[in-house]
């Protein structure tokens, strides 16, 4: 796995984009991820649809070169850290971030978190809001017209189509806009939405082995 | 039988057979009254021999229009109620009452008409084996329109299990004429019983009637002769009692319909449109008004190619090319539809060369040579939603049961493993997947047996059952209320906000999307017809063999043939620029212009085979030198257009058009991971990955929406020998690359003497070609005026 970084400037704060969905704050030290849809596969099966979990395997270890990468303290989860409820995988999950027991878990509730107290007690969350603010950043699931200041939000699952001169390739990506950046999903099972785009954003779309500005 | 008529002999052939315990298949045109020669073959024996037959269902009657049902049930309602016997006759699909439905299964009619879908609903249904213990013989309407699709797999499946239930059953099949009857009868009576063939002398008189447009064109152009002809279509509707006008796609009959109110608005209310994205209140509507000849005119897409006869109906007109013999003549065969008249069709080209395909038609309707209909193999999608359908029910053994499905023509060559492989699927969740504890979606008892006992696995299955795969459909409602139809959601998705689009030949501005549902209101002026996915028909070879052979000989043609006649200016114009292919000739054309530079390759093998042939030729070109291509076909040629020249000659040309390698250059040129990521989607649907139906609007059931597209890669990056993947792989070489038809195709151009042009603009064969790529590329407007500019450059020389 290779990671490519692109540092992007926010509110004079300096971000770093990767390759592999996810963004860094150096400053805070902080890892922040989008739409991590944890337990979709084992939703799946439960539904008597055969998927293996590897998927998933392969989404956490990703996540895991990540943090050898950065040390980050902590992570923000900018919603839908869960796809639907208690299930294995969440187990492998919790099993998985033991590891990690000194970085602070930030969870932004998205719209897939519906969290029992049961569940919120074993995913051991240090934090637990609807919205999360840092400095003069927001950090919510999906985007607030009404909000003034500046945005990082996930939700979309933001993805570009890229039109060659004999066909089209769909990538995902990271959209900057004057008031928002929205974040790609981190799962790979997930599919990327080409419409619901910020207007007037620039994207950053990125591959196995670059990052591009478009 | 028409009442009080005699009956035909193939009609007494088949009560005969059938009283001597035979099954078979009956070969007979439409209108003939093929449905009461097995019908009443049941009815004759039952009279001669009243105490073989007991109490309850005794024959199933497969038909695969919904919309048919009713009507077939009410004719033979009607000739047992005139016999004076007590039986019923019930239909059952997915139009049935749910309190019939629940009528039925207490006491099954004694004939039940059915879809393939309802039959295997049926057989999901607990403890279903008591219907059928009492019945003698399954029918299968309309073979030929079932055979060669997956639902046909649907048919052959249903009736092994029938057949495994009561094994006196005989099956009978209903068929008008194909190139491949005897395979045809072998798909669907596999089995060793007694069986014959019926084929009725009776022929249907067809008269073929070409329209003219006044003038002809040196440069033809696909689509805009049709404002020309509407004129001349108007007189052909008004002096005939009743037309259906049928055209290739949903978005042309949206055109026609137009097109006919502008050239006569006296027309408005007299005439209707129908296709499947019609609301089906409204296309039963216009079915009955047909019928009851109240509607001058329907204008129509391959959805009235089946289905009732409607008699008032004298006259046809197909618009454009009708693709291949059997649906030209199917289409011919709705109007003049009682035994001894004459079936009426006009042909009305969109672009002038479509009249050679006319004279072609005409040459193989005189010969009544009929393309086949290859039957599916080992379409293991359709066979896992069967086993879970079985599992549903009653639950399975699958040793008992692979006994029983090796039978079954589709699944002859089906392999021990494979079959292993799908049992693992649907008990473990497959070899890749290990045993997860939450995957039970068929769980295996003590004793062996195969069940389904999570009641949502159940409903969501039988929610989901069907061989037909849709792209998601969106329904389309006047913001004020009233439904009006349904468009594909690719369609709106293109669309943009003030935008208007035609639908029910009402312009529509979309108001808001919401629900799965677009809300419009009404609105005026110029408007997008909605494009479809689905539709695009490529010509059949024999009719491009037929082509072929017209336009060899099409400069000297004979005094019956109007056509070409007609077309010879163009056909002049073709052999004075460039040259007229000769059936032992291969066309090809460079043309260089302000553009760029053209290749224009003429094999008339049809759009699919031209798709796989141009990425091909474009391979081999790109191994000569570097170089990129754009693509473009239709049913006639393709072109490669490039930006540099191409480096191709008399000399290098017989290499590029080799035979030697050829698969292996396919494979080399086309992406066949992203073809064969396009055909899992169905595959996907229909073996239970991708859910479409969902009850109710639960929150918990939208958590299991996922593409196709993501499924197939998780399973291609770790599971890559999965049946359903290897599915879709060879689905890509069969349907898609059309091997067959591709080697064919390449020996012929062998054999052939390759004949290279060179010319500075474009040709008559070429023009539509070229249009036709521009179609794809830019929006409509910009389109005219690109076309008027090639045009002048043409005129210019």
């Amino acid at each position: 796995m290779k990671i490519v970084t692109k540092n992007i400037n926010i509110q004079d704060h300096v971000f770093t984009l990767t390759n592999q969905r996810a963004l860094f704050w150096k400053k805070e030290k902080a890892l922040i991820l989008s739409d991590l849809h944890i337990g979709k596969t084992a939703h799946f099966r439960k539904n008597g649809i055969a998927l293996s979990n590897q998927i998933f395997e392969s989404d956490l270890q990703r996540l895991s070169v990540l943090i050898e990468y950065f040390q980050p303290e902590k992570f923000v989860i900018v919603g839908d850290l869960l796809h639907a409820g208690d299930n294995s995988d969440v187990d492998k999950f919790c099993e998985w971030k033991n590891q990690f027991p000194d970085i602070e878990f930030h969870l932004v509730e998205g719209n897939h978190d519906r969290i029992s107290k049961k569940l919120e007690a074993k995913l051991c969350l240090n934090f637990k809001l609807t919205e999360l603010e840092i400095d003069d950043i927001t950090f919510v699931h999906d985007f607030e017209k009404s909000n003034p200041k500046f945005q990082i939000t996930g939700h979309i699952h933001p993805g570009i189509v890229l039109n060659s001169f004999v066909k089209k390739i769909k990538l995902p990506c990271f959209a900057l806009s004057d008031n928002q950046l929205l974040l790609p999903a981190f799962s790979e099972f997930t599919g990327l939405d080409t419409r619901n785009l910020p207007k007037k954003a620039r994207f950053y779309v990125f591959t196995d082995a670059e990052i591009y500005e478009i | 039988m028409e009442k009080g008529n005699s009956p035909f002999k193939f009609q007494i052939d088949t009560w005969q057979k059938f009283g001597n315990g035979y099954s078979g298949m009956v070969v007979a045109p439409t209108g003939f009254g093929k449905t009461f020669s097995v019908f009443l073959a049941l009815i004759s024996d039952f009279l001669t021999y009243p105490d073989k037959y007991k109490k309850g269902l005794k024959m199933i009657w497969i038909t695969p229009l919904r919309s048919l049902s009713k009507d077939i049930a009410k004719a033979m309602q009607e000739a047992i109620d005139e016999i004076g016997l007590d039986w019923a006759v019930g239909v059952r699909n997915g139009d049935t009452d749910p309190k019939v439905r629940q009528q039925q299964v207490k006491n099954m009619p004694e004939i039940l008409v059915v879809t393939p879908e309802s039959l295997h609903l049926l057989l999901a249904q607990k403890n279903h084996q008591r219907f059928f213990t009492n019945m003698h013989c399954v029918a299968v309407d309309e073979w030929h329109e079932l055979l060669g699709s997956k639902r046909g797999v649907m048919v052959e499946l249903g009736i092994s299990q029938l057949f495994h239930y009561v094994p006196k059953l005989k099956i009978w099949g209903i068929t008008a004429t194909i190139g491949n009857l005897d395979e045809a009868q072998d798909v669907l009576i596999p089995y060793d019983i007694k069986k014959t063939k019926i084929t009725a002398k009776e022929l249907k008189k067809i008269d073929i009637i070409s329209v003219f447009p006044d003038e002809v064109e040196l440069l033809p152009w696909a689509g805009h002769l049709g404002q020309k002809l509407a004129d001349k279509v108007v007189p052909i509707i008004l002096e005939s009692k009743s037309t259906i006008v049928f055209t290739n796609t949903r978005s042309q009959s949206e055109m026609w319909y137009q097109l006919l109110l502008n050239a006569y608005p006296d027309f408005a209310g007299q005439i209707a449109i129908h296709h499947s994205s019609i609301d089906a209140h409204l296309r039963i509507w216009i079915e009955e008004n047909l019928s009851s000849g109240k509607l001058k005119a329907v204008v129509s897409t391959s959805s009235l190619d089946l289905g009732i006869d409607f008699k008032p109906v004298d006259t046809v007109i197909q618009i454009g090319s009708a693709k291949g013999v059997a649906r030209f003549l199917q289409r011919a065969g709705r109007s003049g539809h009682s035994p001894f008249e004459t079936s009426k069709i006009f042909c009305v080209p969109t672009h002038s060369l479509e009249l050679i395909e006319v004279a072609a038609l005409k040459e193989a309707v005189r010969q009544k040579v009929i393309e086949p209909r290859e039957p599916l193999v080992l379409c293991f999608d359709v066979l896992v939603q069967f086993l879970m359908t079985l599992a549903v029910g009653d639950g399975f053994f699958p040793d008992e049961v692979y006994e029983r499905i090796k039978k079954v023509y589709t699944f002859q060559e089906i392999r021990d493993e494979e079959w292993k492989a799908m049992i693992d699927f649907l008990t473990i969740g497959g070899s890749a997947l290990k045993n997860y504890e939450e995957y039970h979606k068929v769980v295996v008892m003590e004793d062996g047996l195969h069940k389904v006992t999570s009641r949502k696995i159940a409903m969501l299955h039988r929610m989901n059952m069907g061989a037909i795969v849709s792209d998601a459909m969106l329904k389309v409602k006047f913001i004020s209320g009233g439904y009006i139809g349904m468009v594909e959601e690719y369609f709106i998705s293109k669309l943009k906000k003030e935008e208007k689009f035609i639908l029910a030949g009402r312009v529509l501005e979309v108001a808001m999307v919401k629900d799965m549902t677009v809300f419009v209101r009404l609105s005026k002026g110029k408007a997008f017809a909605p494009s479809y996915l689905g539709g695009r028909l490529p010509l059949s070879s024999n009719l491009g063999h037929f082509l072929r052979e017209k336009l060899s000989g099409a400069l000297n043609p004979k005094a019956s043939e109007k056509e070409l006649k007609f077309l010879h200016p163009l056909l002049a114009n073709q052999e004075e620029r460039s040259h007229i292919p000769k059936e032992d000739e291969f066309l090809v054309e460079m043309i260089k212009n302000r553009e760029g530079y053209h290749l224009f390759m003429y094999p008339f093998e049809g759009r699919l085979v031209h798709e796989v042939m141009a990425a091909l030729i474009a391979y081999r070109i790109s191994k000569l030198a570097p170089i990129s291509f754009s693509m473009a076909m239709n049913d006639y040629g393709f072109e490669l257009f490039s930006d540099k020249e191409i480096p191709l000659n008399k000399d290098n040309l017989a290499k590029i058009l080799t035979r030697d390698n050829l698969m292996v250059d396919v494979i080399s040129s086309i992406n066949s991971a992203e073809m064969a990521r396009r055909k899992f989607r169905d595959i996907a649907v229909i073996s239970g990955m991708v859910v479409q139906n969902f009850p109710g609007q639960q929150r918990s059931n939208k958590a299991l929406q996922s593409s196709a597209g993501l499924i197939f890669k998780v399973l291609e990056d770790y599971d890559p020998n999965h049946f359903l993947v290897r599915q879709a792989y060879t689905e890509v070489f069969n349907m898609q690359l059309q091997e067959q038809r591709l080697v064919e195709a390449f020996k012929r151009i062998e054999k052939s003497k390759i004949i290279l042009k060179f010319a500075n603009t474009f040709t008559p064969l070429s023009f539509p070609i070229k249009v036709d790529s521009l179609r794809q590329t830019l929006s409509s407007e910009g389109l005219d005026a690109r076309i008027q500019k090639l045009i002048q450059q043409a005129k210019r020389k």
